[in-house]
């Protein structure tokens, strides 16, 4: 690893003043998992390091009737699988997090750097998109709020300013009779990276239709991709297998994942087609059922 | 870029001035002299330069030390206290939970964290929160006994 300077800012304003005086040469830097490693390998070489681990407001996990879950850009995917908050609220992110790389991977990396990162093969985007999450984002000249789906652009590359660092995620709060289902499939080891991550969600309308539908692909792809046509297939229709079946089949050809040693495009591809049937199955069994 | 740094290593209150792109395994074994967590992968996968960073495991080959200023760190080396050795030793060693020894410390601290979190977990439990540390000598059964073992105490 090449040396560089390091900074420990305590509020956010200071972090993105220091970015902004960076210049595309300064990097934020939080639970490090990710970062270190992109180091290590000498494929990023900043000449400043911005630790934001010191600055408070960017930790814990707040619940708001109206505004949904707020999720600090600190939270440790570890606290997420956790808390007290997430599992009495939003059940599903618990269960996702028990998964994800290991425990110490969970112990270190943060939320905010997980998204930050657009990482690809990760588990999380899938999820909060289905979800219809928003991020606040800060800059040296001020605050915006957006889409996470808005987010991605390219294999790690997002919509980020140089002088920008997440702070927060929220998780507005679904409509009654919502259902939420994520199925990772890992090709090999349990701790591996997933080679497929599908994130189904279902809001019913009147007479058990589908009235929203998110079907958001993961690791199949430079970003994570809503599936629209596929959402399409179902949207104002009670689901039934042949309906899953067929939107798992549109999603399949939705997506544009890359022959790896964790799968061929092909079966990449039918690992979709599979993944979205059953995940719609199951959130449509949860709404309907709530 | 140096940097000084404070932190508690086993309970001793430590100061050093280190280098910003250090690691924390680095420090510990090169300056501290505490080779008991290894080198293994690079990139937080096999769990053999487990540290606890405040109570919570860490793969150190990718914590930098300077990021370590102010925590509270437990190696191995920590693990026995006044000449006893911690309960989960006795048991690894009771069960035979190792053979060549390398990722012993890890799977320890791990354990550590585990029951410190969970003091009764589940076999299922214990699987999973093990699962991102590799044995190459395949002792896993045994592995999972001797936590049981300490768990069910």
């Amino acid at each position: 690893m090449k040396t560089f300077d390091y900074l420990e800012p305590t509020t956010v304003g200071e972090a993105c003043a220091l970015l902004k005086q960076g210049r595309g040469e300064a990097r934020v830097f939080a639970g490090g998992a990710l970062m270190t490693i992109l180091m290590k390998e000498g494929l990023l070489q900043p000449k400043t390091l911005i630790n934001i681990k010191r600055i408070s407001a960017l930790k814990g996990i707040d619940f708001h009737p109206a505004q949904g879950l707020a999720i600090g850009a600190l939270v440790t995917h570890h606290e997420l699988e956790t808390s007290k908050t997430v599992k009495e609220k939003l059940p599903i992110l618990c269960a996702v997090e028990k998964e994800v790389a290991n425990i110490r991977v969970r112990s270190m990396a943060t939320i905010g750097g997980n998204l930050a990162s657009g990482e690809p093969l990760t588990d999380l985007p899938q999820v909060f998109i289905a979800l219809d999450a928003r991020i606040r984002i800060a800059s040296s000249s001020g605050e915006r709020v957006m889409a996470l789906e808005d987010l991605y652009i390219d294999y790690y590359q997002t919509s980020l300013a140089e002088d920008e660092i997440i702070t927060q995620v929220i998780v507005p709060p679904a409509p009654e009779r919502s259902g939420i289902e994520y199925i990772r499939f890992s090709s090999s080891s349990v701790v591996d990276k997933p080679c497929v991550g599908v994130a189904a969600r279902i809001s019913l309308g009147v007479e058990k239709a589908c009235q929203t539908v998110r079907i958001v692909l993961g690791c199949v792809g430079p970003t994570p991709v809503r599936a629209k046509k596929a959402e399409a297939v179902v949207v104002g229709k009670p689901l039934d297998a042949r309906l899953a079946e067929e939107a798992g089949s549109v999603a399949s050809g939705e997506c544009s994942p890359v022959s790896d040693l964790r799968g061929s495009e092909q079966y990449k591809r039918a690992i979709v087609g599979v993944l979205v049937r059953r995940a719609l199955a199951r959130a449509y069994e949860d709404a309907s059922q709530s | 870029m140096k940097k000084g740094i404070r932190f508690r290593v086993n309970g001793v209150d430590t100061a050093l001035e280190v280098e910003s792109h250090l690691t924390l395994l680095q420090v510990v074994r090169e300056r501290l002299s505490l080779t008991g967590a290894k080198f293994g992968c690079g990139i937080q996968v096999c769990g053999t330069c487990t540290l606890l960073l405040n109570g919570k495991p860490v793969s150190a080959c990718s914590v930098l030390a300077v990021d370590a200023d102010g925590s509270d760190v437990l190696t191995v080396e920590g693990l026995a206290k006044d000449g006893q050795l911690h309960p989960l030793q006795e048991a690894f060693m009771e069960v035979g939970a190792l053979q060549c020894g390398y990722c012993t410390p890890g799977f320890l601290l791990t354990a550590k964290a585990l029951l410190d979190e969970n003091p009764h977990p589940s076999e299922e439990e214990i699987r999973s929160y093990l699962a991102g540390n590799f044995c190459r000598c395949g002792c896993y059964q045994e592995i999972v006994r001797a936590i049981q073992k300490v768990a069910g105490e």
